[in-house]
């Protein structure tokens, strides 16, 4: 090819590239605009594609009328309790699948990772029925306590393999002269292993907190009071049961529930990238 | 070195696992052959469930649901991710904040997308109608047509999650060696021939694992509908997830819920056992 065709093709190739953006972008986009229309703005046909009159005041009263300020601070807590059970189960888990041998070592792996493969339709009831008998229903507890056991639903496999491929990477030799200098195992599991991982932590942290926070099955399981829900459950209990509901608002809201996880994927969307190369395809 | 210690670490995990995925699949199969109400001790009734539900016409109605809506959904969005994967491949200026900008509705939570696209899809106000409505064609009534409800979740799915799998896809990609590509261009193959005889067969094992992979997430679509359309207009979007869900926890017939739980589970088996046998016709090995 000579260079002006070289160069219309890299033309072609970023106005595709603009297109596709557009199209991935717009529905955030409308959601912003819509977020700050007025009640009269909101009904408007044709719409106005530009705000003449953005009203920000739709923030405030989303935070004082819709109790958006509890769906938002019970999904930071639960997702931050959340992300610190699992981080916790899996580690250990992955520690000893990794580094000790024991009987029914490769059985049990084995047994982890085809859980995955379980869907959630198939084990719903009884956990629900395992919560009622724990007394856990319509309290955080049964949102928060399972991840210290890998979680309700996920039983914590993709962590710890996850995990177990790290913890493998990191050289015996390391082991061996901490246990030389009097360490115990654990020990060495604490002060050397665990902050030796902290790229492979950090991933798994950003997994399991997005998917947290996203998680909608969970909480309409086993919450049914308006105070307890997460942002996920109470924006769907908005959309679905208010019928006439103001758009206005309920974008508004959206909008801030899906503000932290934008800040956390874009801060740390290199090693979303780089995990996803390394392990994506391996599954 | 055996090692007792191990038990400690694996503990919490092996905990997990029996109460909350073994203990229930055992538990569940067994409540699929009973009569049990969401407060009453259930009682032993045989297949009684199953019979029954092979013979409503609701079941088989919500399983056509659930087969259109993978068949809709899952072809099309291996496509747009691959094409996806291919537009982001080059490494030139600025590709990255175009992989960050595709991959923004996978962050997204379904909830939220399904909220949003809800208001797009509104057949008064929305946007979408009104984008159409300059292109000179009037869109269909989206979400409250029973003919255009499920395509539209299909839609909204594949907007939301595309970006996930074209990350896989650009990592199967990145392991096609250049030589492969260099030699065919020397042969004198054309883009397109180059992408039919090289990328794609060398890409089929990828390929192969998003197809399953997908497949399996489209059988249990369930967020979409519970929050765009509740199974309706009428049942035109209920599907199988959202069916179980709704007998148990709307219904509260447990036992019948669970054995449909068990139906689905087999069924998405027997999917995926099809696709491993049928492997062999298309996924080259290297």
């Amino acid at each position: 090819m000579g260079r002006p065709a070289i160069r219309a093709s890299k033309s072609l190739h970023y106005i595709a590239l603009l297109v596709v953006a557009l199209v991935m972008l717009v529905p955030f986009l409308w959601m912003i605009v819509t977020s700050l229309q007025s009640p009269e703005t909101l009904v408007k046909f044709p719409p106005d594609l530009i705000l003449t009159s953005p009203k920000f005041s739709n923030y405030s009263e989303v935070f004082r009328d819709l109790t958006i300020g509890t769906f938002f601070f019970n999904s930071i807590k639960i997702s931050l309790l959340g992300t610190l059970g699992e981080l916790l189960a899996a580690s250990l888990a992955a520690f000893a699948f990794a580094r000790m041998e024991f009987r029914g070592k490769k059985i049990l792996f084995a047994v982890l990772l085809s859980t995955m493969m379980i869907p959630f339709q198939v084990t719903m009831i009884p956990v629900y029925i395992i919560m009622k008998w724990l007394g856990w229903l319509d309290s955080h507890a049964s949102l928060i306590i399972p991840h210290f056991f890998g979680g309700a639903f996920a039983s914590g496999a993709f962590g710890v393999f996850l995990l177990r491929q790290f913890f493998e990477s990191i050289p015996r030799e390391l082991e061996d002269a901490s246990r030389i200098d009097g360490a115990s195992r654990f020990r060495f599991f604490t002060t050397i292993l665990l902050p030796l991982s902290k790229p492979a932590l950090a991933v798994l942290a950003l997994f399991v907190f997005m998917g947290i926070w996203n998680d909608l099955l969970s909480p309409v399981l086993f919450l049914s009071s308006e105070e307890k829900m997460p942002l996920t459950f109470g924006l769907a209990i908005l959309q679905t049961v208010q019928h006439n509901f103001r758009y206005d608002l309920l974008m508004a809201g959206t909008l801030i529930s899906i503000v932290p996880i934008l800040i956390v994927y874009i801060i740390s969307q290199r090693f979303v990238t780089n995990a996803f190369l390394r392990t994506g395809v391996k599954g | 070195m055996r090692s007792r210690s191990a038990l400690w670490y694996i503990l919490p995990i092996f905990i997990g696992l029996s109460v909350f995925t073994v203990g229930p699949v055992v538990a569940s199969l067994i409540l699929s052959f009973t009569h049990y109400g969401i407060s009453e001790t259930p009682t032993f009734i045989g297949t009684a469930n199953y019979v029954e539900l092979l013979r409503s016409s609701l079941f088989w109605q919500v399983l056509g649901n659930t087969l259109y809506y993978v068949l809709l959904y899952v072809p099309a969005s291996i496509v747009v991710s691959l094409a996806l994967a291919l537009l982001i491949e080059k490494k030139i200026r600025g590709i990255a904040i175009f992989r960050t900008i595709y991959f923004l509705p996978v962050v997204t939570s379904m909830v939220a997308g399904a909220i949003i696209w809800s208001w797009l899809y509104n057949s008064d106000i929305g946007l979408l109608n009104y984008i159409l409505s300059l292109l000179g064609i009037t869109g269909p009534k989206w979400l409250q047509d029973p003919h255009w409800a499920l395509p539209a979740i299909a839609i909204m799915s594949i907007w939301k999650n595309a970006g996930y799998n074209m990350m896989i896809f650009l990592a199967g990609l990145s392991t096609i060696p250049k030589d492969y590509h260099e030699a065919a261009r020397l042969d004198g193959a054309r883009s397109w021939y180059r992408f039919l005889y090289v990328t794609l067969p060398l890409l089929s094992p990828v390929t192969f694992f998003v197809l399953a992979v997908t497949t399996i997430g489209a059988f249990q679509v369930f967020e979409q509908t519970f929050v765009m359309t509740n199974g309706g207009p009428g049942t035109s979007t209920l599907t199988l997830s959202y069916y179980i869900w709704q007998t148990a926890f709307k219904f509260f017939d447990l036992g019948s819920a669970s054995a449909l739980g068990y139906l689905f589970f087999v069924l998405i088996v027997i999917v995926t056992a099809l696709q491993f046998l049928i492997r062999r016709k298309w996924v080259v090995q290297q």
